[in-house]
Formats: C-alpha cells, sequence, structure tokens
C-alpha cells in the first residue's frame, strides 16, 4: 500500500453548522495501478485531491505515505520528495520555457537527481511529446495540451512514485484527452507509479484500474 | 533553477515590471539619499566646530534665569558665593583633565614699561591707557604648570612654570612674556618692581588722589611667548584692532601664584576703605568681600560636557549654571541646526513613503504572482526560498536604484543647502553674548558655514546604504508575509 487515507473528515464552519465535505472517508492506493475518483462538481473530490497531496490539512484522520502519516514527515517534504502534482489549469510558471519548468522541482527535491538535470528535462518532455525546439518556448507560446504534457514532465521530473492529477484533462478536447490519459496508463503500468486522477468523466473512469465515486462527501466504490 | 537564478531570472523577464521599481527606488533614493548626506554634513560640522571651541567650562550666575526673575524674586534672593571647596570638589571629578581658579589684578610700575604693539595708533593706545597704575595684569595661578600653557593660548619659550610650592607659599615669582622682557631688558632670574598705589576717588569730579603705595618685587622665573596667530583680517578693520588689543594686553599679563594676587588685592581693598569711611561703610552693609574667584575646568572629552554639566548642576547654589564653550555652538550654528531639523523630518517622511509605496508596488506586483509562489510551496519549496527569491528580485533592483540615487541625492542635497543656507543667512539673529576667559570665541557663524561641506564618504555610503536597503526590505516582506502564509491549496485551487 503506498497511500492510505484513514477517516479523513473535512468540512466548513457555517456559524455554528459544519457542513461537511469529506466525512470518515478512508481509501486505500497500490504502486503501478491507475485510479480514478468520481464526482460531480462540488462533491469534495478535488478537497480530497489536496489532501492525498498534502496541499490542505483534514480536521481529523490521516494519511499515510508507505505507512507514515504525512503530518510527521511534513507536508512541504512530503510534497517535495514524494509526490507529483498535475493541475486542471497546468499550473506552469508563465515566464519560464518548458525545460525551465520542468527544472523547477529538480532544483527543490531532495531525492537524488542525475547531475545533467538539463539533458533529464529534455528527455522527460521528449518522452511525454514535447521536442526540444517546444521545449525552449515559454509555456504561454504553448497549446493546452502541450502545456499539460509539460505539467506531468514537471511531476515526473522529481522521481516520484504518486503522481495525483486533479481533473488534467478539463481544458482539453476528446482527443488530447486521450493521449494524456494514455500517458497515465503507461506511467502506472510500465514504470510502476501510482497514478490517481479526479475526474469528473466518466470515459476516464471506465478506462482506469479502479475507480471510486465520491457524493456528498461519502466514498463508494464505481462499477 | 533554484531560488537565486529564479531571483534573477524574475528581473529579466520581467523588464517592464523591474524598470517601474527602479523608477519608484530612485526616485524615492534620493530623498532619503539627500536627507541623510544633509544630516551627516550638519553633523560633521557640529563635531568640527565643537572641536573647535575646546572642551573648557566655567561656573557663572545663569544670567537668562537672572533675567527672566520679578523684581519680587530679586529682593528676596539671597546670592551665595563659590566657595573655593565647592570649585575643588567640582575640579575633582572624573571629567575634569585639569582646572584652575584664579584673581586677577592690575598694578603699575615706575620702574617697567608697558609693551605697546607698533601696529596701534597712538588713539587706540591713548584708550587702552587705564590709568598709572594698571598698565599690568596680574594673574594668579593655582595650577603650577599654568593652564593656559597647556592649552597652547601661550607656549614657556624661556625659565620654568611655578612650582607646587611656589603656588602654596605664594613666593614672590612671575611668569611674563618674551616682549615685555626684551622691552626692559628683562631675563630670566631678574627682578622687576610694581606699585600697588592706593587711590580715593571723588565722586563728583571723577578725580583720583594717591593715598599710599607699595613696591611689589618679583622674579622673572620663565618668559612665555602668545601662541594664538594674528588673524589677517582686512587693513584696520574693526576686528583687526581688537584682535591687537587683546595681544597686547596679554602680551602685559603676568603669571604669578594666586597667593600674590589675594596679598595685593587684599592690601589694595583694605587701605582703599581705610581711606574711604564712605565706601567702607557701604561695602559692609552689602557685605561685600574682595575675594572672587572664576573657575575654569578642562575636561578629558567633548563628549562629556553634557554629562559633567548634568552631575555639577545639582552641586551650585541656586542661580548658578554650568558655561561651556559649546553651549556657544547653538547661537553660531542657527541656520545649520535649522537644515540639520528639516534634514531629519524629510528623512523621516522619505523613510514612511518609502515603505508604504515600495511596499503597495511590490503588493501589486505579488498579487499578479500570487499563482507563482503558490506553484513553487505546491512543489514543496521552503517558505523560506520563496520569501528569498523575491527579496533578491526587489533587492537587486534596489541596489541598482540606491547606487544611482547615492550619486544624484547627494548632488542635490549640495544644491539644496546651498539654496536653505544662503537664505537663513539673509536672515541671521545677533546673540547677547556673555564673555568668559578661556570660554568664548571669535567663531563665527560664517565659521560655521565655512566648515559646512556635502561630501561623499564611507560613513554616508554605508549609512544611507543601511537605511535604504533596511527600508526596502520592511516594504518587501510586509506584503510577502501576506502571501506565503497562505496554504498552496487557497492560492492555487
Amino acid at each position: 500500500m503506498i497511500l492510505e487515507a484513514k477517516d479523513l473528515n473535512y468540512y466548513y464552519q457555517d456559524g455554528e453548522q459544519r457542513r461537511y465535505i469529506l466525512k470518515d472517508t478512508s481509501i486505500s492506493f497500490e504502486k503501478g495501478k491507475f485510479y480514478t475518483i468520481l464526482g460531480q462538481s462540488g462533491s469534495g473530490k478535488t478537497t480530497l485531491l489536496s489532501l492525498l497531496s498534502a496541499l490542505d490539512s483534514p480536521h481529523s484522520g490521516e494519511v499515510l505515505f508507505n505507512g507514515d502519516d504525512i503530518k510527521k514527515i511534513g507536508y512541504e517534504k512530503y510534497r517535495r520528495n514524494n509526490v507529483g502534482i498535475i493541475f486542471q489549469s497546468y499550473n506552469l510558471v508563465p515566464t519560464f520555457t518548458a525545460v525551465e519548468n520542468v527544472l523547477v522541482p529538480m532544483s527543490i527535491t531532495e531525492n537524488e537527481i542525475p547531475e545533467d538535470t538539463k539533458t533529464v528535462a529534455y528527455n522527460l518532455l521528449d518522452y511525454i511529446g514535447i521536442v526540444k525546439n517546444k521545449a525552449d518556448r515559454l509555456v504561454n507560446r504553448l497549446s493546452g495540451g502541450e502545456q499539460q504534457r509539460v505539467a506531468i514532465a514537471r511531476a515526473l521530473a522529481t522521481n516520484v512514485e504518486l503522481i495525483l492529477a486533479d481533473e488534467p484533462t478539463g481544458n482539453l478536447d476528446e482527443e488530447m484527452e486521450q493521449e494524456i490519459i494514455e500517458i497515465f496508463k503507461k506511467l502506472a503500468h510500465e514504470h510502476g507509479k501510482c497514478v490517481i486522477v479526479v475526474t469528473h468523466s466518466n470515459e476516464i473512469a471506465l478506462q482506469s484500474d479502479q475507480a471510486f465515486r465520491l457524493r456528498k462527501g461519502v466514498l463508494t466504490s464505481y462499477e | 533553477m533554484n531560488f537565486i537564478k529564479r531571483g534573477f531570472l524574475g528581473i529579466t523577464r520581467k523588464k517592464g515590471k523591474s524598470l517601474i521599481l527602479l523608477a519608484v527606488i530612485f526616485i524615492l533614493g534620493n530623498l532619503i539619499s539627500g536627507a541623510i548626506s544633509i544630516q551627516q554634513a550638519t553633523g560633521n560640522v557640529e563635531s568640527t566646530v565643537k572641536e573647535r571651541l575646546g572642551t573648557a567650562a566655567t561656573i557663572d550666575i545663569d544670567y537668562d534665569e537672572w533675567d527672566a526673575m520679578s523684581d519680587s524674586e530679586m529682593e528676596s534672593l539671597e546670592m551665595e558665593e563659590i566657595s573655593v571647596d565647592l570649585i575643588k570638589e567640582i575640579g575633582e571629578l572624573s571629567y575634569v583633565k585639569y582646572y584652575d581658579y584664579n584673581m586677577t589684578f592690575w598694578l603699575g610700575s615706575e620702574s617697567i614699561e608697558r609693551y605697546q604693539d607698533e601696529d596701534l595708533d597712538d588713539e587706540m593706545e591713548e584708550d587702552m591707557m587705564f590709568g598709572p597704575s594698571m598698565d599690568f595684569t596680574l594673574k594668579g595661578i593655582n595650577y603650577a604648570p599654568v593652564i593656559d600653557f597647556e592649552e597652547q593660548k601661550g607656549k614657556l619659550v624661556d625659565g620654568r612654570v611655578f612650582t607646587q610650592e611656589e603656588v602654596d607659599g605664594g613666593s614672590s615669582v612671575a611668569v611674563i612674556s618674551k616682549k615685555l622682557a626684551e622691552e626692559n631688558n628683562l631675563n630670566v632670574g631678574d627682578t622687576f618692581t610694581l606699585a600697588n598705589d592706593v587711590y580715593t576717588y571723588d565722586y563728583n569730579t571723577g578725580e583720583g588722589d594717591l593715598v599710599t603705595s607699595r613696591d611689589v618685587v618679583l622674579e622673572v622665573i620663565g618668559l612665555f611667548e602668545p601662541q594664538e596667530a594674528k588673524k589677517e583680517t582686512e587693513e584696520n578693520s574693526e576686528s583687526d584692532m581688537m584682535v591687537l588689543m587683546e595681544d597686547t594686553e596679554y602680551y602685559n599679563t603676568m603669571y604669578v601664584p594666586n597667593e600674590v594676587v589675594i596679598d595685593e588685592t587684599k592690601y589694595n581693598w583694605e587701605e582703599s576703605l581705610k581711606a574711604d569711611e564712605e565706601l567702607a561703610e557701604m561695602m559692609e552693609e552689602e557685605e561685600e568681600s574682595f575675594e572672587y574667584y572664576s573657575p575654569i575646568y578642562y575636561l578629558n572629552n567633548q563628549e562629556d560636557i553634557e554629562a559633567f554639566t548634568e552631575e555639577v548642576k545639582p552641586l551650585l547654589p541656586e542661580l548658578y549654571t554650568v558655561i561651556s564653550a559649546s553651549d556657544q555652538y547653538d547661537n553660531i550654528a542657527g541656520p545649520i541646526e535649522s537644515m540639520s531639523k528639516l534634514a531629519k523630518y524629510v528623512l523621516i517622511v522619505a523613510v514612511i513613503a518609502t515603505v508604504l509605496i515600495t511596499g503597495l508596488v511590490v503588493l501589486l506586483f505579488l498579487r499578479d504572482r500570487k499563482r507563482e509562489l503558490g506553484i513553487y510551496l505546491s512543489l514543496g519549496e521552503k517558505r523560506s526560498r520563496v520569501v528569498g527569491q523575491i527579496l533578491i528580485e526587489v533587492m537587486v533592483v534596489a541596489v541598482v536604484g540606491i547606487t544611482l540615487s547615492l550619486f544624484s541625492g547627494n548632488l542635490l542635497a549640495q544644491q539644496v543647502s546651498d539654496t536653505l543656507m544662503r537664505a537663513d543667512d539673509n536672515n541671521e539673529e545677533y546673540f547677547e553674548e556673555y564673555y568668559y576667559e578661556g570660554i568664548s570665541t571669535d567663531l563665527t557663524a560664517d565659521d560655521v558655514m565655512d566648515s559646512y561641506e556635502v561630501t561623499l564618504n564611507s560613513s554616508y555610503v554605508l549609512g544611507f546604504y543601511g537605511v535604504g536597503l533596511v527600508t526596502i526590505l520592511i516594504s518587501t516582506i510586509i506584503p510577502l508575509i501576506y502571501i506565503v502564509r497562505l496554504n498552496p491549496k487557497k492560492i492555487l485551487m
């Protein structure tokens, strides 16, 4: 088990009322599998992802990475060394080129990275489908699909085992969506990564190894 | 792509914003730089002028307080004299390098001639004739090495100064000026005679009659020469004549043990009272004494004056105060002081304006980059390094802006202070001053302004970089804290 969430509770305080987004949510994930968490807007799927990726902290419950509480590892350190995050809106640094964006997490992580980071970054981008002349462009000169590929390369740059993606194809057309899904499958099945994608798309859910549905903060298995 | 490289890339990739920030820092930097330049220059003037004014201090009546007293207060006032014991007690304070207290008396002579400066015309010389018995000034000494020589007012050129035994015993010895000795063919070891003439005066006619007289025989033990060079002023100008007269007086001054002065004063006083009953009655009524001392203290350092004054004031009788050489600084340095005050206010306003304006500019820039900072945080970057990256971006621009304004602000300060001083010089005020020997100075407001100079020295450079960079640092950190305290989810999702 690479990642496990136990009894997660997350709520907003509305006067004296608590509005629960997640209530006693538990879930676990293994390496080498492609997971999807399906849910409508406001179902709490992005909140769950932000708790799994330590972008936010739960009011109660715990998230375990390889059996260790990520709170004890340290949220910052966990994000730095153990998880790659992909956002719907890419979240790339607009004034940097594609390759510079990939180089950023490589300078932040404490994981072992080959010395020639620039070559690694170019290779990674090439593997994801961004050729060198595009890798040297500022990211806002790239298409949405290309930007999301750069974001995936950035998530992989620190050689992590866990990839978390929040609606990664939300801004892409169907053809591009399928290309991105293929990349995720490849990462899980060929490279042994644990890929968790939060989506509202049944199409993507159907292609995953295991899918969960989140409705009003309650998680169920999706058949 | 560590945070330092990211910081430098941030400057070059966002040239427009960097230039706006540079312009803001440059303009505000000029204000800070100008104010610091003026403050440094006025500070230098204060220390230079106070250095020139010296470390002398004396005890005297506080004439400001005296003038402010009402008639009824005056009537009920019982003035106390400064006692020798108090003078000595003050003299023993740790701030005091050496001190003296003495009396001065004037005598004439039948056997030796007064030294007369050839540059003084007859008319001036006549004005200086105080009567046959006042040609020579006898200055009493309690401090055997003679303070005037220690303070370079005069220099011993032949013979010796007094021994403590001569001072204590009131020996009939004297140190006279070399010119006076040459005028009268006197050498060290020779003796000369002065006459202590006692006169009575008819107050109706203003004429005096010689009642009695006694000889005062003194042995020359040393010769001195004045040390202060004659000022080169316009020929025959009033101040030139004043200087000549002062010099002539000093050539005719004789240093003798204070006991000798007391003896001669006492003789003259007692004989005068014997000869003039009316005067004797008046003196008895008012309990007047012939013995009155004006002490002079020389302190170890100019900086000690304030502490010395504070420590001495509680020991003094009512209405007395400490008069120090540096008191005159306030009178003669009016234009400089007002400029120093103005510079202080400008500096405070400029620093506050810089913090606010730069802070707002940085905040506006950071709002645009909030998402970028969130990205670094989501990638696990330490908050300190995110802050460091932005600080590098702002501080590199700030160093360039501050360096440019270092020179332009200094130039600006020179122009502004020249204009201000000229304006202030036209409104120059004149102050009523009392004369204190060893303390009063001939330094004028013009001398003070001449020593005012806006320069580009190391203390100014360091001071400006210090104030400038700390100001920018504060104005950057405040908005940064607002951004990085948020968690990445709040910024990005």
